[in-house]
């Protein structure tokens, strides 16, 4: 029941997260989701053999997500949930694409490993920028920045449905998985039989659960799409500094991504 | 199977956000027809519970390993595809965005290749079929196993192409599919069984909620727009794939148009200032440039990284006294 535990407090994390974003530093969280899909898009521009270019991409989640207090220590050890399908995948490189690439001193490194290392880095900026991106403005925010960019109402509802009772149900499951450690001897994972009771259990739960949810809804005046609000206070646009801070991050972006790079080299 | 945003190209993931986008599109445009009391409620707690189902492992005989479901069809048996995909996507997006499973511009791929292949394809095609004939604990059971395996193997082979397409992977496309689907058929297997014991506990239990979901829906026709519109789907990305995967990258195409070369040189006085600053102060004159560029740049961001700590640290610590 370890992983419960831990998806408990990444939301736990995420909520806490917003509360202590600096102010000062906050975009708008429109811009801020903007500034995301554009460091994305340059990163995964940046060519598989350019090792160093990626390098100083990091500069972007490791920047924004210090100064806004989300801690990048947090940011990276929730980013390494990428490695396993990448590994997988990238592994082979270095078995199949044995061409040097790079010599330090005696060591030769082979294009194959310049590669999986890439794959790799592009993998985990990537997931951070977005990480760094949801902890600092908050999953509500962006739901309803994407339902003011045009996203239909029935995807960003049901995000907005399926992220509040993810906790619910995640809680329930927790308690049940308890009774069951405390019965259980030690044993880690279930056997299909008591699993299949354990899930079909927790989806009859679920069921009635949305039974009463659909009612209290309904009580309530609920037309179909979740009511807009705003919170100024925390994710208002901050006049010139967010333009500034944008502005930026643009620039230095676009540098870093068609830019001649800084060397360290003679 | 979650792919990340390392694992793919600009040109894949715009495609694949297309496809997933067209698609979400028309499963909300079919949920809105639909008249079942609370489906959207229904929907989203049952998105909600397929994410916590997936923190439970079951033991796989044999082997000391365990697995998790992916929940496709087992969402699919109860609301039918259309909301089951809206609700399987919607777990995506939010695993995206919070818990770093799967990259960004990757998501219109995890959509298609996970929401789309269980809920659009599999379960119409093979689970609907053969449960319409009569809905016996044996015939659930292999219906479960048959359509998991067949949309984790669809999933795990477009995993493969797209990843192929975007040439991260150094493998050629038959070694990387036959890898991916042989490993993947062991999952699907497992993913089923599951499915079925699930199906099979509910349907004891309340056999009402089993037997009546997703009997609204025209078979035929829903079919066939389902496997027209995947088959034009991959038509697209792959063609427009391979041709982007032969230009240049958009992005380079469009600077080198304004600039006259995909990279912009630094002249001027202080660009020959900045490169006599360089020369005095290179860290590793005698290495490979490459390797002393991605050591320098490594250094420069735990400095970056380290002077950001240093500067927040007790702003911080300032607001955790505060809060308590």
């Amino acid at each position: 029941m370890g992983k419960i535990d831990k998806a408990l407090s990444a939301l736990s994390e995420m909520e806490r997260g917003c509360v202590a974003a600096v102010p000062g530093y906050a975009a708008s969280t429109r811009v801020s989701m903007l500034l995301t899909l554009l460091y994305v898009c340059l990163l995964l521009s940046v060519p598989l053999q350019d090792l160093q270019r990626l390098v100083w991409f990091a500069s972007f989640p490791i920047v924004w997500a210090s100064v806004t207090g989300v801690g990048y220590g947090c940011v990276l050890k929730r980013s390494l949930y990428v490695l396993p399908l990448i590994l997988f995948v990238g592994i082979f490189n270095p078995l199949v694409d044995t061409a040097p690439a790079w010599t330090i001193g005696a060591l030769t490194v082979s294009r194959g490993w310049v590669s999986f290392v890439s794959v790799a880095l592009r993998g985990m900026l990537a997931v951070q920028a977005v990480l760094t991106l949801t902890a600092v403005c908050g999953f509500a925010d962006v739901c309803r920045e994407l339902r003011a960019a045009g996203v239909p109402s029935f995807l960003t509802t049901q995000l907005q449905l399926v992220y509040r009772y993810m906790s619910v149900l995640l809680e329930e499951l927790l308690v049940m998985g308890r009774a069951r450690t405390a019965r259980g001897y030690g044993r880690a994972s279930y056997p299909l039989r008591l699993w299949a009771a354990m899930a079909g259990q927790l989806f009859l739960r679920s069921v009635d659960r949305a039974e009463r949810i659909h009612r209290a809804m309904l009580a309530r005046g609920f037309d179909g799409t979740m009511p807009r609000y705003t919170s100024a206070e925390r994710h208002g646009a901050h006049g010139a500094g967010a333009v500034v801070w944008c502005v930026c991050w643009v620039a230095v972006l676009c540098y870093l991504r068609f830019g001649a790079i800084i060397c360290f080299t003679r | 199977m979650h792919m990340s945003d390392g694992l793919i190209s600009t040109p894949v993931a715009a495609v694949a956000a297309v496809a997933a986008a067209a698609l979400i599109g028309v499963a909300g445009a079919k949920v809105k027809k639909d008249t079942r009391p609370g489906l959207v409620s229904l929907t989203a707690v049952l998105g909600a519970f397929v994410f916590a189902a997936q923190m439970i492992n079951f033991s796989i005989p044999g082997t000391g390993s365990s697995g998790h479901i992916i929940g496709g069809v087992l969402l699919s048996a109860f609301l039918g595809p259309w909301a089951a995909f809206l609700a399987l996507s919607s777990v995506l997006i939010i695993q995206c965005l919070l818990f770093a499973d799967g990259g960004l511009l990757a998501l219109g791929c995890n959509i298609v290749n996970m929401a789309a292949m269980s809920c659009l394809i599999a379960y119409p095609l093979v689970f609907r079929p053969i449960v319409s004939r009569g809905a016996s604990a044996a015939r659930i059971m292999g219906a479960s196993v048959l359509s998991c395996t067949l949309a984790l193997e669809l999933g795990a082979c477009l995993v493969a192409v797209e990843t192929k397409l975007s040439g991260v992977t150094a493998l050629s496309t038959g070694t990387f599919l036959l890898l991916m689907a042989g490993i993947h058929l062991a999952i699907g297997v497992g993913e089923g069984v599951a499915t079925g014991a699930v199906l099979a506990f509910v349907k004891r239990m309340r056999p009402a909620l089993l037997v009546g979901a997703g009997a609204g829906e025209p078979r035929g026709r829903a079919t066939g727009a389902i496997v027209g519109f995947a088959l034009a789907a991959l038509a697209i990305a792959g063609g427009l794939s391979l041709a982007a995967s032969q230009d240049p990258d958009g992005l380079e195409w469009s600077v080198a148009r304004v600039a006259g070369s995909a990279e912009v040189p630094a002249s001027g006085a202080a660009a020959a200032r900045a490169q006599k600053v360089q020369d005095a102060t290179a860290a590793m004159p005698d290495y490979d440039n490459t390797f002393a560029g991605v050591a320098g740049a490594s250094l420069v961001m735990l400095t970056v990284w380290g002077v950001c700590a240093l500067l927040t640290h007790r702003r911080r610590a300032a607001a955790i006294t505060e809060k308590e």
